[in-house]
């Protein structure tokens, strides 16, 4: 609780900066208030506490999710320092990121569905605003338009099914309707599983699975850079940690009824995206429709809940959000030099940055599972928990589809490590401007040497 | 707590759709069967309160109408959670007192940064 009172009063804070004339200290001020909150997070560590009658439930689980966010959130803006300080509204920029973080904590925390609903729309309506914050460009437009009207669209799915298993258990406690479920186990009526289809429906529209992720491409490739990796990364994670959260800890008793659902909807995701991404020339799309494709790999958690998989799915989120800050950033900083978003645009990278080709590799290995780097660790999870679950043809798709990957994050990789295309092709203005490419390849390897410290948490 | 249905418990609904959509059908036939028709240039014209209309309706306006009219809806709809407030003002006590203090102020900040970055200006 007291991480989302001080992400809000620091993102409150940001909103004024502007108004009292604090500009200069808002970046300070941003990273300060998420150290706190950082900090505060840490502390909660094997508490089990409630509050706001039983709306927010801090337990590890939200304890661990929370810090990664946060963490991340981090990286994300000791990269994005520039980006925001040459707008005009740049204050407003950076307290719509911390509120869609609070958002994001709240639907990590939640014990009530009201909660939920409330950390999506927090998370959602910041992110709206965000995608087209680039206002001259018409693709931003788009994508803001097109997230904003689906997402609605999806939050409406949602809400009418919160309704319903209100309709049905009459609670919206995550305890009291578990507990219900549990009691009347077999005669429960046909509009309480019409309402866990029509949550699922509306969380899964979030985390782009297939068959709700048209949406995705347009608006990931759309959105600024910047904000393209704060969804993947931040709000992916969000979305996920509360999907997990609400399946296991709330409609655990029915997970007959749900299982195959998460099982066809993640072989088919995984397969799609994974093939869609091998024909695209830009960059920026190639892992808009991979992240469509790690989203059918973490669903995978879902289609054999129990187990490990709680702790497979955090390490391969954890993985996946950590290389995807990495392989942006360099990204970001390519499309500031040369203005182009495509796969050869990185060619010479290797030529200008040694150091820099080796990380982009480690983060390119690790989105592609491959050790020794983070990656591999969260598949080879993921994959044993799916396999102790008794789903053996779901693993064989998903090894198949990863094959299919290494394909196409090998030609960044190659592309990086060939001659320069073009001549001027200086990659970054100050050496400071690939920090969180070092920070994110060095993070990689480290949790794909030593993979239990962290998978042993949860 | 069981909660057994059937569907005879459905019918004040079916009435009420019966209702509602019997309503709508008797209004706008029953008026063009019962009225006089007299057609006249003033009577085929778009009503518009009562005053001449002006021209189509889709013409630009002012992106300031637009601002002031949702930054009123938005003060406008705080008010509506004081009312339960106030009629359990006595039972929520002290700790009801602080907590929409705490709202107000926040709802202040918002009005205070909304006033100095000019939303209201109107030149």
């Amino acid at each position: 609780m007291n991480t989302i009172v001080i992400l809000s009063v620091t993102g409150i804070a940001a909103m004024m900066s502007d108004v009292f004339k604090l500009k200069k200290a808002l970046f300070g001020l941003s990273l300060l208030g998420l150290l706190i909150a950082l900090v505060f997070s840490v502390y909660d560590w094997g508490q089990y506490a409630t509050y706001f009658n039983q709306m927010v439930l801090t337990d590890n689980y939200a304890v661990v999710f929370t810090t990664m966010l946060i963490g991340i959130t981090f990286l994300w803006f000791l990269m994005s320092k520039d980006f925001f300080s040459s707008h005009s509204s740049a204050s407003e920029h950076y307290a719509l990121i911390l509120f869609s973080l609070t958002g994001g904590v709240m639907m990590t925390n939640f014990s009530d569905l009201t909660i939920l609903f409330l950390g999506l729309e927090i998370l959602s309506i910041a992110l709206y605003i965000l995608a087209g914050s680039d206002k001259g460009n018409l693709f931003s437009n788009e994508a803001s338009l097109k997230y904003f009207m689906i997402g609605s669209f999806a939050t409406g799915f949602l809400l009418f099914g919160i309704a319903l298993i209100y309709g049905a258990t009459s609670s919206f406690n995550l305890q009291e309707i578990s507990a219900y479920v549990q009691q009347h186990n077999g005669s429960l009526p046909m509009y309480f599983y019409a309402g866990i289809l029509m949550i699922l429906t509306g969380l899964t529209f979030k985390v782009s699975a297939v068959p709700f992720h048209f949406w995705a491409p347009d608006v990931y490739d759309g959105s600024p850079t910047l904000v393209t990796t704060y969804m993947l990364s931040v709000v992916k994670m969000a979305a996920f940690a509360a999907l997990y959260r609400l399946f296991i800890y709330c409609f655990a008793p029915v997970y007959e009824f749900w299982i195959p659902v998460f099982a066809i909807m993640s072989a088919v995701t995984m397969l799609l995206g994974n093939i869609t991404a091998v024909y695209q020339k830009s960059l920026k799309r190639m892992l808009a429709y991979s992240s469509i494709a790690h989203a059918g790999y973490m669903l995978m958690a879902l289609a054999s809940p129990g187990g490990t998989s709680r702790s497979a799915l955090m390490f391969y989120l954890l993985a996946y959000a950590i290389s995807t800050l990495g392989v942006f950033n360099v990204l970001y900083q390519v499309h500031k030099v040369t203005g182009r978003e495509e796969i050869k645009s990185v060619k010479g990278l290797f030529r200008k940055n040694p150091f820099a080709a080796i990380m982009l590799t480690l983060c390119m290995l690790s989105m592609a599972g491959i050790p020794p780097v983070a990656g591999f660790f969260g598949k080879y999870y993921m994959f044993v928990s799916t396999l102790n679950g008794g789903l053996t043809w779901l693993v064989l798709i998903a090894v198949l589809s990863s094959l299919i990957g290494v394909y196409f994050y090998f030609k960044v990789i190659i592309a990086a490590f060939q001659e320069p295309e073009l001549e001027n092709t200086a990659y970054y203005r100050q050496p400071s401007d690939l920090t969180v490419l070092y920070i994110c390849g060095i993070l990689s390897l480290l949790l794909g040497i030593l993979p239990q410290f962290v998978a042993g948490l949860l | 707590m069981v909660f057994l249905s059937i569907p005879a418990d459905y019918i004040p609904i079916a009435i009420m759709f019966v209702v509602a959509i019997g309503f709508v059908v008797t209004t706008i036939f029953v008026t063009h069967l019962l009225g006089p028709k007299r057609k006249s240039e003033i009577k085929l014209d778009t009503f518009e309160c009562g005053i001449e209309s002006q021209s189509n309706a889709r013409l630009p306006f002012s992106i300031k109408y637009f601002l002031i009219a949702i930054l009123f809806v938005l003060f406008d709809v705080e008010v509506i959670f004081m009312y339960p407030w106030a009629v359990n003002f006595l039972k929520l006590g002290l700790t009801g007192f602080i907590e929409m203090l705490l709202f107000v102020s926040l709802l202040m900040v918002g009005f205070i940064y909304i006033i100095r970055k000019g939303a209201l200006k109107w030149e």
